[in-house]
């Protein structure tokens, strides 16, 4: 099968392309800048419809990725990454036939805590640009898709090489600039990065057949393993090697805090947004049965021999 | 004269939760010609299997039947009627009972077809009853109402002031009506005071209190009578459901309608007060029993020829297989009164040998038959002490079934009260005053005890404080001659006339003999109920299944068993729970073999004995599961055969209690094999009408098996399921049969945790952990069913918090089920039994702690 990939330079999206590859399908990769995937690379910006067509000419799926998740971006931008170019990759899909498409469970996220829900529909309407970016382009997606079409949102995904969650948790620590809201005690569910590239190729096989259970709707996909906020960040800083320390934070103040500094702090990278901090203050953690049921899917790796794994890595790769 | 009438607005119907298309105005014309309008709430149904007429009471109105409207079932139509002058109906001149009675008949008959069965709430109570007699009604359910006045109850203070002050209070200030909403939750005030906003609307609620008839001058005196000998006669089924805090229509009113209506099935809402059909799930109780009881009366309810043809299910019938759905289980009688009272020699029925009959046969047996607080007794003197007790009570007017609050502390005296109020014919009714004042006055006030026994200290409290309204109090009577020495002979002639004086009644095996109550480890205290029969199947399964000898027990309600075995039964000096220890149970077991402990007070004799043995041949420890390091060490300590058998309040003992220390495929405490004559079946914990190949709830069956929860009909029809024909009884706790047979006990259902790999008793993790690290912990599930997060919590005298990361590390390792987290912080105990942690409670904090809230 061939198959495109959009947005192989994030850590799922490279897991993802190569995981295809590996099993013997044609996998070409397309974001702005090579990906170190070392498979077939087009470089083309996915706000660019013609040539995200040009790009799916000749392949029979594709696997949307790509997306704008910056904390501080203008709306326009999200408008035009993570809706226009979902609603580009719709369009080249109908010319394929299957469609993955990836979106993230703070489509659903409310505020409150989610303890064990199902997927709910996404319907953010909160200030995140991202999350009400990707909620818009989560219905567009299932509305407009012509095409046999699965919509996958892996939850708080995690690996070796992740600059995202792990890199920001080891910096912050060793910077001595890691706070816990509440001490870290919202149960939060997250996913071990091949457990979740496991889930998308389900998804994608899934696509084969038009009638299939899974397609045509959203699943949320994680590891099922929820833990304290603290614990995750606890296990992450050990494989690093770095001694686990944090300061904690009542809730209430981290949330202001994080509307406070996300708008005032200089540059891109504020250490907390309003959105992350209420995200990690509050547990989210999913029923899994339905998902892994429709998927013919689970996770096979975990957090703990993920944990292993990541320990490996970073002995291999030295901060 | 009809005054206006008009509904509810939809957009009120649904604001209150009503269906807007329910509301219907009707006008019909009494048999004197007076023409009616009335507002109904109506579901509209073709009453193919039948009809439901539910009448409200003062001042409310059909809004609180909207449970009953919204929950019937298919087939059924159901109207719940606002009477004249009340709700929406209209307002017209004053009405008295006799009209209010002729106006629902009228009603009934113009805008119904066919048989009816019908329910009521307070002042409607009296109208549906005399409508009843007038109409085809097959069955009557009854919530909180009186037909009078219970002998010796005065008016209710409510009702006597809204009565003395009725145009003031009623009709003048919305006063009645507000008093009345406020009585429930605030979501329904609204709806209830909604058709009395007014004076003009009011006069019907200001009538209706002064139209209560207190006496033969007041123009309702004559009606009410006859309802209340309509009610008497009454022979189809009734349900009486009740509010148990109501301050209007209390305990005592039941018990008035029970003596009334003795084959009446009740069940107490304990927690409702007045309003108990919007305060408690009525209508689900009141629809399970009219499917249940009442048969379909769509045969009869239309002509023939115009019956619809529904090739439904029956309504009744719920076969599944082999296992079906429990028949009703009648709430045991409250006043069945044995037939006939045969003189003194005999007392029990011929070939049964009642609880009393071991006493009875040692009457003449100078030897010890209690040794303990109070002194030492010989059975002789303790069968006189009964014996004469037995007398005074029936002399005083007691009557076979009166119940009596045993109110006397654990003792001599407390032995022979007990005994004395079986040979007088008597049900016993205990509280274990451990529980705390409050509760035990709850419980002991829903039981209506005719009589109290006790000392004349604990007498006078019991009228202090409330315990035992509307009963006679007697004073434990002294033991006929009594000599502390044990050695007392005695004037053969005085005791002759002793034992002659009182014509004593037979026990049957089917009457009731007790009433005792459940821990409440696991939700409120349940009254349960025995008969002499399972009373006396205990007896024999204890003396036939068990070495058992002379006894020791830390647990006073046992030695109550001891006359019955014929055993002798010792009590410590100090029965307080955790004052046994070592050197008071070498004391107390002196001339014993055998012993009878409550797992905590094994665990501080073991705790205490510094090294010291006591032999004893046989230990009991009731209260299952009992660790099996504790049944070593008991074995070590007194060399003894310490057997654990299963059991609980509603049957005991269940299993030999042997092997603790088994092990089985799915963990947890070998409780030994099912003692002869005891069924067990493990069903699905998600259906007690599907059995489980592997491990799931317990159901038991045997002789000694508790009769019913007192006066809870729903409850024990909840409790019970027929299999085969056998009425097994659903203990609540989940377990396993290995390939032996033998039964193991894997916690309380409520105690499981379902994560999504499938159902995991909380003492599966907790055994784990304590094994890999001697931490007592706690295992508790955390999120929906099915999907649940497994949480450990780690005792430790701190407010519940995320545990320390090398704790964590350590409880993670040492279970074989993912761990989601690992907190710190005390353990909530329940109250009466000090080693139970309440695990419901605790889940709900792990849970508010991780939700980060």
């Amino acid at each position: 099968m061939r198959v495109l990939v959009t947005g192989a330079t994030s850590l799922l999206g490279a897991t993802v392309a190569t995981s295809l590859a590996r099993r013997g399908d044609d996998v070409t990769c397309l974001q702005r800048r090579p990906s170190d995937t070392g498979l077939r690379d087009v470089s083309a910006d996915i706000t660019d419809a013609d040539a995200v067509r040009r790009a799916a000419d000749g392949h029979d799926a594709i696997v949307h990725l790509a997306a704008l998740v910056a904390p501080r971006a203008r709306w326009q931008r999200f408008v035009d990454v993570n809706i226009g170019g979902s609603a580009n990759v719709v369009a080249a899909a109908a010319g394929c036939g299957r469609l993955v498409h990836i979106s993230t469970p703070s489509v659903a996220f409310d505020n409150s805590p989610a303890m064990g829900p199902d997927a709910e529909p996404a319907r953010y309407s909160g200030r995140d640009g991202y999350a009400r970016s990707k909620a818009i382009a989560e219905r567009m997606v299932l509305s407009t898709s012509i095409v046999p079409t699965v919509v996958l949102r892996p939850h708080l995904v995690w690996g070796p090489g992740d600059t995202q969650l792990v890199g920001r948790i080891v910096d912050r620590a060793v910077a001595g600039r890691l706070a816990l809201p509440r001490g870290g005690a919202a149960l939060v569910d997250s996913t071990y990065v091949t457990d979740a590239a496991d889930a998308i190729v389900a998804g994608l096989d899934a696509t084969a057949d038009a009638g299939h259970r899974a397609v045509g709707r959203a699943w949320v996909v994680s590891g099922g393993e929820p833990r304290p906020v603290r614990d995750l960040v606890a296990s992450i800083l050990i494989a690093a090697g770095v001694e686990p320390s944090w300061r904690s934070t009542p809730g209430m103040v981290a949330s202001i805090a994080g509307a406070v500094v996300g708008a005032a702090w200089p540059g891109s990278e504020p250490p907390l947004t309003h959105f992350a901090a209420r995200q990690l203050t509050v547990a989210h953690w999913f029923d899994q049965r339905q998902a892994c049921e429709a998927l013919g899917w689970e996770p096979a790796v975990g957090l703990d021999a993920g944990f292993v794994e990541l320990a490996r890595w970073f002995a291999e790769h030295p901060r | 004269m009809i005054a206006q009438a008009h509904g509810p607005t939809a957009a009120q119907m649904r604001d209150w939760g009503l269906d807007p298309t329910w509301s219907r105005l009707v006008d019909f014309t009494t048999s004197d010609g007076t023409a009616v309008r009335w507002h109904i709430l109506d579901n509209g149904a073709d009453p193919v299997r039948g009809t439901l007429v539910c009448t409200h009471g003062n001042p409310t109105w059909s809004y609180i039947w909207k449970d009953f409207v919204a929950q019937a079932p298919a087939g059924w139509r159901v109207v719940a009627v606002d009477q004249t002058g009340m709700g929406f109906s209209g307002r017209g001149t004053p009405r008295i009972l006799a009209e209010r009675i002729s106006e629902l008949v009228a009603f009934v008959r113009q805008h119904t077809a066919g048989p009816v069965v019908m329910a009521a709430h307070d002042w409607g109570g009296p109208v549906t009853i005399g409508a009843a007699a007038q109409l085809d009604c097959r069955a009557l359910v009854l919530t909180n109402t009186a037909v009078g006045l219970p002998d010796g109850v005065r008016m209710p203070p409510l009702i006597a002031l809204a009565r003395s002050a009725a145009t003031f209070g009623c009709e003048r200030t919305p006063a009645f009506v507000g008093g009345t909403a406020r009585m429930t939750d605030p979501v329904h005030r609204d709806a209830l005071r909604a058709p009395y906003r007014g004076r003009e609307r009011r006069h019907a609620v200001a009538e209706f209190v002064a139209d209560i008839p207190v006496g033969p001058a007041d123009r309702s005196w004559i009606t009410l009578q006859q309802v209340a000998r309509d009610l008497d006669s009454v022979t189809y089924p009734v349900l009486l459901a009740w509010g148990g805090r109501d301050p209007v229509f209390h305990h005592r009113f039941l018990a008035d309608l029970v003596d009334r209506v003795p084959q009446a099935q009740i069940q107490v809402f304990p927690a409702a007060a007045h309003l108990v059909t919007l305060d408690a799930p009525v209508a689900d109780v009141a629809w399970t029993w009219l499917l249940d009881t009442v048969p379909d009366l769509g045969e009869s309810a239309l002509p023939a020829g115009e019956r619809p043809d529904t090739g439904g299910e029956p309504v009744t019938a719920k076969d599944q297989g082999s296992l079906t759905a429990s028949p009703p289980a009648s709430s045991p009688p409250a006043s069945s009164p044995p037939a006939s009272s045969p003189p003194a020699s005999s007392t029990s029925a011929a070939g049964f040998a009642s609880v009393t009959s071991g006493l009875v046969d040692r009457s003449t047996d100078t030897s010890v038959a209690y040794r303990g607080p109070g002194g030492t007794r010989s059975w002789q003197q303790l069968f006189d002490h009964a014996h004469h007790i037995a007398s005074r009570l029936v002399a005083d007017g007691l009557t076979p079934g009166d119940r009596v609050a045993l109110l006397v502390p654990p003792s001599a005296d407390c032995l022979a009260a007990a005994y004395g109020i079986w040979l007088a014919g008597g049900v016993v009714v205990a509280v274990d005053a451990q529980i705390g004042l409050r509760p035990m006055r709850r419980l002991m006030r829903a039981a209506t005890v005719q009589w109290a026994i006790g000392t004349s200290r604990t007498t006078r409290l019991a009228r202090v404080v409330g315990l035992t309204p509307g009963a006679r109090h007697m004073v434990v009577p002294a033991a006929p001659g009594h000599v502390d020495s044990g050695q007392a002979h005695r004037d053969e002639a005085h005791r002759d006339e002793a034992r002659s004086d009182q014509a004593l009644p037979t026990l049957h095996p089917e009457a009731p003999a007790a009433v005792v109550h459940t821990s409440g480890a696991t939700g409120p205290a349940k009254p349960v109920v025995y008969t002499h029969g399972a009373l006396a199947a205990q007896r024999d399964v204890v003396l036939g299944q068990f070495p058992m000898g002379a006894f020791t027990t830390s647990f006073a309600p046992f030695t109550l068993v001891g006359p019955a075995l014929g055993l002798t039964c010792s009590l410590p000096a100090d029965v307080t729970p955790g004052a046994l220890d070592f050197d008071a149970f070498v004391a107390a077991s002196a001339d014993t073999t055998t012993a009878w402990l409550s797992p905590a007070a094994a665990q501080r004799v073991v705790d205490t004995a510094g090294g010291r043995s006591v032999p004893m041949q046989l230990i009991m420890l009731a209260g299952a599961p009992v660790p099996p390091e504790l049944v070593s060490a008991v074995e070590t300590i007194t060399g003894a055969d310490v057997r654990a058998p299963y059991g609980m309040t509603e049957a005991m003992p269940l299993t030999d209690g042997t092997t603790p220390a088994a092990t089985g495929p799915y963990g947890g405490t070998c409780t030994g094999r099912p003692l002869d004559g005891v069924d067990i079946v493990i069903t699905d914990v998600d259906d007690p009408g599907k059995l489980s190949t592997t491990w799931g709830e317990i159901l038991v069956s045997a002789a000694w098996m508790r009769a019913g929860y007192d006066r809870r009909w729903g409850l024990t029809r909840d409790a019970t399921v027929a299999i085969d024909g056998t009425m097994f009884h659903r203990t609540g706790d989940v377990g396993y049969l290995d390939a032996d047979g033998r039964l193991f006990q894997l916690g309380r259902v409520v105690h499981l945790i379902t994560p999504a790999a499938g159902p995991l008793p909380c003492v599966v993790p907790e055994h784990e952990v304590l094994a890999a690290t001697g931490q007592s912990v706690a295992a508790v599930g955390v999120g929906p069913a099915g999907t649940q997060a497994l949480v450990v919590v780690v005792d430790a005298d701190a407010n519940l918090a995320l545990a320390d990361l090398a704790t964590t590390a350590a409880v993670r390792a040492a279970c074989s089920a993912p761990v989601a987290a690992v907190l710190t912080g005390r353990l909530p105990v329940d109250i009466r039994h000090r080693t139970k942690v309440d695990r419901v409670a605790l889940a709900a904090s792990a849970a508010g702690l991780l939700a980060g809230r």
